[in-house]
C-alpha cells in the first residue's frame, strides 16, 4: 500500500437524492490527512451525514470521486470496501444475537480469519476499551449499559485494524457524565492507533474537543469552513459559521478553548527569580513549588494582588470566572501537580488570545 | 403480548406497518386500496360463475336448488345466524372482558389469555355438532356460534384494554378522575380498535360456521353445499362454494369499513 | 354407551386417527410454513423508500399483494374453500392437503414480513456499514432476530389449522373429523355422540402436543441474546 498522505480524499462529490431539486450535499471537495480526526458537524439537515456515508458508500454520490489511501473507491464493490473501513454509529448498532466477542469478530470473520485469531483480537480489544475480556466477551448486548455498548462498537470497528474509522454521531444517545469519559478514552485510544477519523457531531463541544479539524456544514449542504478548531472558533468564514459557533455570545467561545491550547505569559518563582526581570509576574511558592503569593508584578503593586489559580485543564471561561471571583487581573495557571506553567491577563481577552500548535 | 401474535384476519391497517409517511403511491395503497381487494375478488367472481353456469344446462335438481327464491332464504337464514351470535358475542365477551382486565381479576387474566390462543383448535365444527345432540335447530346453532367465537373477541377486549399505556391512565388519574370514569373515558375508547378488530375476528368466523349449521338442522348456505354433495352436482358445488365465499367476503369487507370509520372516530 | 367406554373399546382407531389429523396438520403447516417464509424473505427487503422500479419497489408491491390475496383467502369459509377445489382435485387427501396449506399462508407469511421489517433499523445500518451484504444481511441478521416471531406465526396457524382440518372430513380428507361425520350422520345411536365429543376433545390433545414441541424449538431455536 502506497504510503499517501491523504487518507480519504472527496473529488467534487455531490448527492442529490432522487425526487430532489437541490442537493443534500453540494459539490465537495475535501481532504482528511492520514492520522487525524475530523469532525463533521452543522445543523440537521445539512448533509454531515450524507458525506460521512459517501465516505464508504453507505450512499452512492450522485457524481463526483472518492479516493481511498489513493485508490479511487468510486465503483469497487461497496461490501469489500466497507469492510476495509471502521463504523461506528449511535447505540453502537451491535447484534443482539450476537456474544460481545462474536459482535467485535464480525469483520474479522468474513475477511476470513482463524478462530483463535478472532478469539484473540476481541480480548485484545475488550481491553483496549477498557471492558475486562473475561467478564464482557460472552455477555449480550442487552446485559450491556450504553456506555459500554458504545465501546464495544468502537472495538468492533477497529477489529480488522481499518486504516479508515467513520463515526456517526457514537456518544449521541450517552449521558453527559458518560460521554465525557467516553470522549477521553476515545481519545487515548487513538493516541494508540492512530487512525483517520472522520466523525459526525452536532455538538461543538465535542468538536474542539476531539477533532484536528472540523467540517462545518451549511443548511443546504454546502461545506461552510474546514479549519482547525481554534480558526473556525477564532475566525468564522462566513456569517453561518459565526452564527453556528454562537458568534454573538464570544463569552460561549471561552468555554470552548482549553487553557493548554494558549500561548501563555511565563511566570518565575522566588526561587528561580534571577534579579528583577521587568514584566514577568514572580510569585511566592510553598515548600511543594505551589504559588502562594504574588512577590513582583510588573505594572502593581503586588501585595494588593490576591494569586487566584486555575488548572491548565480548564478553560478561559473558568479562567475568567477564577478572576472575577477574586477580584484579580491576572491568574496564575498551574498544572495537576499545582505547579506554576503561565500567567494569562485580563487584558489577553480583550487583545485578543494566542493559540499555539497543537501538539499531539 | 405483540399485535402479531393476535388472530388470523387482522385488518391489514392494524399491523406494524414498514412503509412510513414516505410511501408515497405505496403507502395510499396500505391505506385504502386494500378496500378495493375483497369487491374486486367478489365481482370477478361472481361474473365468473355467472358466465360458466350459463353455459351449462342445468338438470331439474339443479335449477331447482338455484332458484332466486330457494338460494335467498338460505341466505337469510345464513345472516340471521351471524348476526344472532355476533350480537351475542359482543353483549357477552366485551363486559367479560372489561371485567377482567380489571386489577382484582388479574390471576384470571392470564390463564384466558393462555386459553384464548389453545382455544384456537378447538373446532368449531365439533362444539356446533355436539349442541346438536341436546337440540337440533337454529337455537343451537346460534349457542355454537356463539361459543366459538367468544375467545377470539374476549382476548382481543383484554389484550386492547392492558396495552394502553399506564401513563395515560396515570395522568388521568393524576387529574382526578375516577377509576370509573378512567375506563369509561380513556381506557375502552383507547381500547376500541383492538376490540373492534376482535369483533370483526368473530364475525368472519361465525359466516364461517354458519355454513356449517345445516348438519345440525339449523340452515344457511351450507344447506346448498350438502344438497350438492350428496347428488354429486358439480355446478352447484361450484355456485354454493363461489356465494359463500363471496358473502364471507362481503361481510369481511363491510366490518372492514366500519372498522376504519370506527378506529378513526374514536381517534 | 358412555364416552368412556367407548374409548376403550375403539381406542386404537382413535388413536390413529389423531396420529394421521397431527399428520396431516403438521405436512400442510410444513408446507405453508415453507412457502410463506421464502416469500417472506424474498420481500422484505427493509427499504423503506425504494426507487421506482428496482428490486425493492416491486418486492415491497408483491410483499402488500400476497398479504391482501392471502388475507381474503382466509376470510373464506374452509367448507367453500374445500368445496370450490372438489371440482379441480376431486374428493380425498389431495385437496384436503392443499386448502389446509392455503390456509396456513397468511399467518406465516405475516409475521415474517412484520419481523423481517421490524428489525432495528440501527442494527441493519451497522450491518451494512462492516460490510455485510444484501443476503448475509438476510439470512444472519434479519432471519434470526425476526425468527420468535416468525415461529409465533407458525404456531398460531398450527392451532388454527387443527381445527380447520376437522371440516376436511367432509371432502373425505384425512383425520378427526371422519369421527365427527360418522357421529353426526348416526345421530341416535348409541356411540354417536361419544364419538363427536371424542373427536372434539382429541383435537385439543393434539394441539396440546404441538405447543409442548412448540416450546421446544422455541428453547432450541431462539438465540440466547434476544431469548425473554
Amino acid at each position: 500500500m502506497s504510503e499517501t498522505e491523504n487518507m480519504i480524499v472527496l473529488e467534487g462529490v455531490e448527492k442529490i437524492y432522487p425526487g430532489s431539486t437541490s442537493p443534500a450535499v453540494e459539490r465537495l471537495d475535501m481532504t482528511i490527512p492520514r492520522g487525524e480526526i475530523v469532525m463533521l458537524i452543522g445543523p440537521s439537515g445539512c448533509g454531515k451525514t450524507t458525506t460521512l456515508k459517501m465516505m464508504n458508500r453507505l450512499i452512492e454520490p450522485t457524481s463526483g470521486r472518492i479516493l481511498l489511501d489513493g485508490d479511487d473507491v468510486t465503483d469497487v464493490n461497496g461490501d469489500q470496501l466497507r469492510r476495509k473501513i471502521g463504523y461506528v454509529i449511535q447505540q453502537g448498532g451491535l447484534f443482539p444475537h450476537f456474544s460481545i466477542a462474536d459482535n467485535i469478530g464480525v469483520v474479522p470473520k468474513m475477511l476470513g480469519w482463524d478462530k483463535n485469531k478472532i478469539r484473540e483480537r476481541a480480548d485484545e480489544l475488550l481491553h483496549l476499551v477498557g471492558l475486562e475480556p473475561s467478564t464482557y466477551r460472552d455477555r449480550y448486548p442487552r446485559q450491556l449499559s450504553g456506555g459500554q455498548q458504545q465501546r464495544v462498537g468502537v472495538a468492533r470497528a477497529l477489529a480488522a485494524d481499518p486504516p479508515v474509522m467513520l463515526m456517526d454521531e457514537p456518544f449521541g444517545a450517552i449521558d453527559p457524565i458518560t460521554r465525557d469519559r467516553l470522549q477521553d478514552e476515545f481519545l487515548e485510544i487513538q493516541r494508540t492507533v492512530g487512525k483517520t477519523i472522520a466523525f459526525v457531531t452536532h455538538d461543538l463541544q465535542e468538536a474542539v474537543k476531539l477533532g484536528d479539524r472540523i467540517a462545518v456544514f451549511a443548511t443546504g449542504g454546502r461545506l461552510a469552513q474546514y479549519d482547525d478548531p481554534d480558526t473556525v472558533l477564532t475566525h468564522p468564514a462566513d456569517d453561518f459559521v459565526s452564527d453556528f459557533v454562537g458568534g454573538g455570545a464570544a463569552v460561549r467561545r471561552l468555554s470552548l478553548l482549553e487553557l493548554s491550547r494558549l500561548e501563555l505569559h511565563p511566570i518565575e518563582t522566588a526561587e528561580s527569580a534571577v534579579g528583577n526581570r521587568n514584566g514577568t509576574p514572580v510569585a511566592e511558592v510553598d515548600a511543594q513549588g505551589r504559588p502562594v503569593s504574588w512577590r513582583h508584578l510588573p505594572d502593581r503593586d503586588a501585595s494588593g494582588t490576591a494569586l487566584v489559580t486555575v488548572p491548565l485543564s480548564g478553560t478561559v471561561y473558568d479562567a475568567v470566572d477564577v478572576m472575577l471571583d477574586g477580584s484579580a487581573s491576572l491568574v496564575a495557571v498551574v498544572d495537576d501537580e499545582g505547579l506554576p506553567q503561565g500567567v494569562l491577563h485580563w487584558n489577553d481577552l480583550v487583545a485578543g488570545l494566542k493559540t499555539r500548535e497543537r501538539d499531539r | 403480548m405483540t399485535a402479531v401474535d393476535l388472530q388470523p384476519g387482522l385488518p391489514s391497517g392494524t399491523e406494524p406497518s414498514a412503509s412510513g409517511s414516505g410511501g408515497g403511491f405505496l403507502g395510499t395503497i396500505r391505506a385504502n386500496y386494500d378496500l378495493l381487494v375483497a369487491p374486486a375478488i367478489i365481482i370477478v367472481g361472481l361474473i365468473l360463475t355467472y358466465v360458466y353456469i350459463s353455459t351449462r344446462t342445468l338438470d331439474s335438481i339443479e335449477a331447482r336448488a338455484l332458484e332466486a327464491n330457494n338460494v335467498l332464504s338460505q341466505l337469510g337464514q345464513h345472516l340471521l345466524l351471524t348476526l344472532y351470535s355476533t350480537v351475542l358475542v359482543l353483549v357477552i365477551a366485551v363486559p367479560l372482558g372489561i371485567v377482567l382486565s380489571r386489577p382484582g381479576a388479574r390471576r384470571v387474566q392470564g390463564g384466558v389469555l393462555a386459553l384464548g390462543g389453545f382455544a384456537q383448535a378447538l373446532p368449531p365444527f365439533g362444539v356446533l355438532l355436539l349442541l346438536g345432540f341436546w337440540e337440533f335447530g337454529v337455537r343451537s346453532a346460534v349457542i355454537g356460534l356463539t361459543l366459538a367465537a367468544l375467545l377470539p373477541v374476549l382476548r382481543n377486549t383484554v389484550v386492547g384494554l392492558q396495552q394502553v399505556d399506564q401513563s395515560l391512565i396515570e395522568a388521568a388519574r393524576g387529574m382526578g378522575m375516577s377509576s370509573r370514569q378512567t375506563l369509561f373515558r380513556v381506557e375502552i375508547p383507547l381500547a376500541v380498535p383492538v376490540i373492534v378488530a376482535g369483533l370483526r375476528v368473530a364475525l368472519v368466523l361465525n359466516v364461517g360456521t354458519a355454513t356449517l349449521a345445516t348438519y345440525i338442522g339449523a340452515g344457511g348456505l351450507g344447506e346448498l353445499v350438502q344438497q350438492a354433495l350428496r347428488l354429486n352436482r358439480i355446478n352447484l358445488l361450484i355456485v354454493s362454494g363461489v356465494i359463500i365465499a363471496a358473502l364471507a367476503l362481503a361481510v369481511d369487507w363491510l366490518a372492514g369499513v366500519a372498522e376504519r370509520v370506527i378506529v378513526a372516530r374514536s381517534g | 354407551m358412555n364416552v368412556f367406554q367407548y374409548f376403550a373399546e375403539n381406542s386404537t382407531q382413535i388413536i390413529n386417527l389423531t396420529i394421521q389429523h397431527a399428520q396431516f396438520v403438521f405436512y400442510c403447516v410444513a408446507i405453508g410454513s415453507i412457502i410463506s417464509v421464502a416469500i417472506g424473505l424474498v420481500v422484505s427487503t427493509g427499504e423503506p423508500n425504494p426507487n421506482r422500479f428496482s428490486f425493492d419497489w416491486w418486492a415491497t408491491g408483491i410483499r402488500e399483494g400476497s398479504l391482501l390475496i392471502t388475507a381474503a383467502v382466509l376470510t373464506v369459509p374452509s367448507l367453500a374453500l374445500f368445496v370450490l377445489f372438489l371440482p379441480i382435485t376431486g374428493l380425498g387427501v389431495t385437496t384436503a392437503i392443499i386448502v389446509l396449506t392455503i390456509y396456513t399462508l397468511y399467518t406465516v407469511l405475516r409475521n415474517t414480513v412484520a419481523g423481517l421489517t421490524a428489525v432495528d433499523r440501527s442494527i441493519l445500518e451497522s450491518a451494512r456499514g462492516l460490510g455485510y451484504g444484501r443476503v448475509r444481511r438476510l439470512l444472519t441478521i434479519q432471519l434470526p432476530l425476526a425468527w420468535p416471531v416468525i415461529l409465533n406465526g407458525i404456531r398460531v396457524t398450527t392451532l388454527i389449522s387443527i381445527s380447520i382440518a376437522v371440516v376436511a372430513s367432509i371432502v373425505q380428507g384425512p383425520g378427526l373429523g371422519k369421527l365427527l361425520l360418522t357421529g353426526i350422520t348416526r345421530i341416535g345411536a348409541a356411540n354417536a355422540f361419544p364419538q363427536v365429543l371424542i373427536g372434539t376433545v382429541m383435537c385439543l390433545v393434539v394441539a396440546a402436543v404441538f405447543e409442548i414441541i412448540f416450546a421446544i424449538v422455541q428453547r432450541l431455536t431462539i438465540p440466547r441474546g434476544i431469548r425473554v
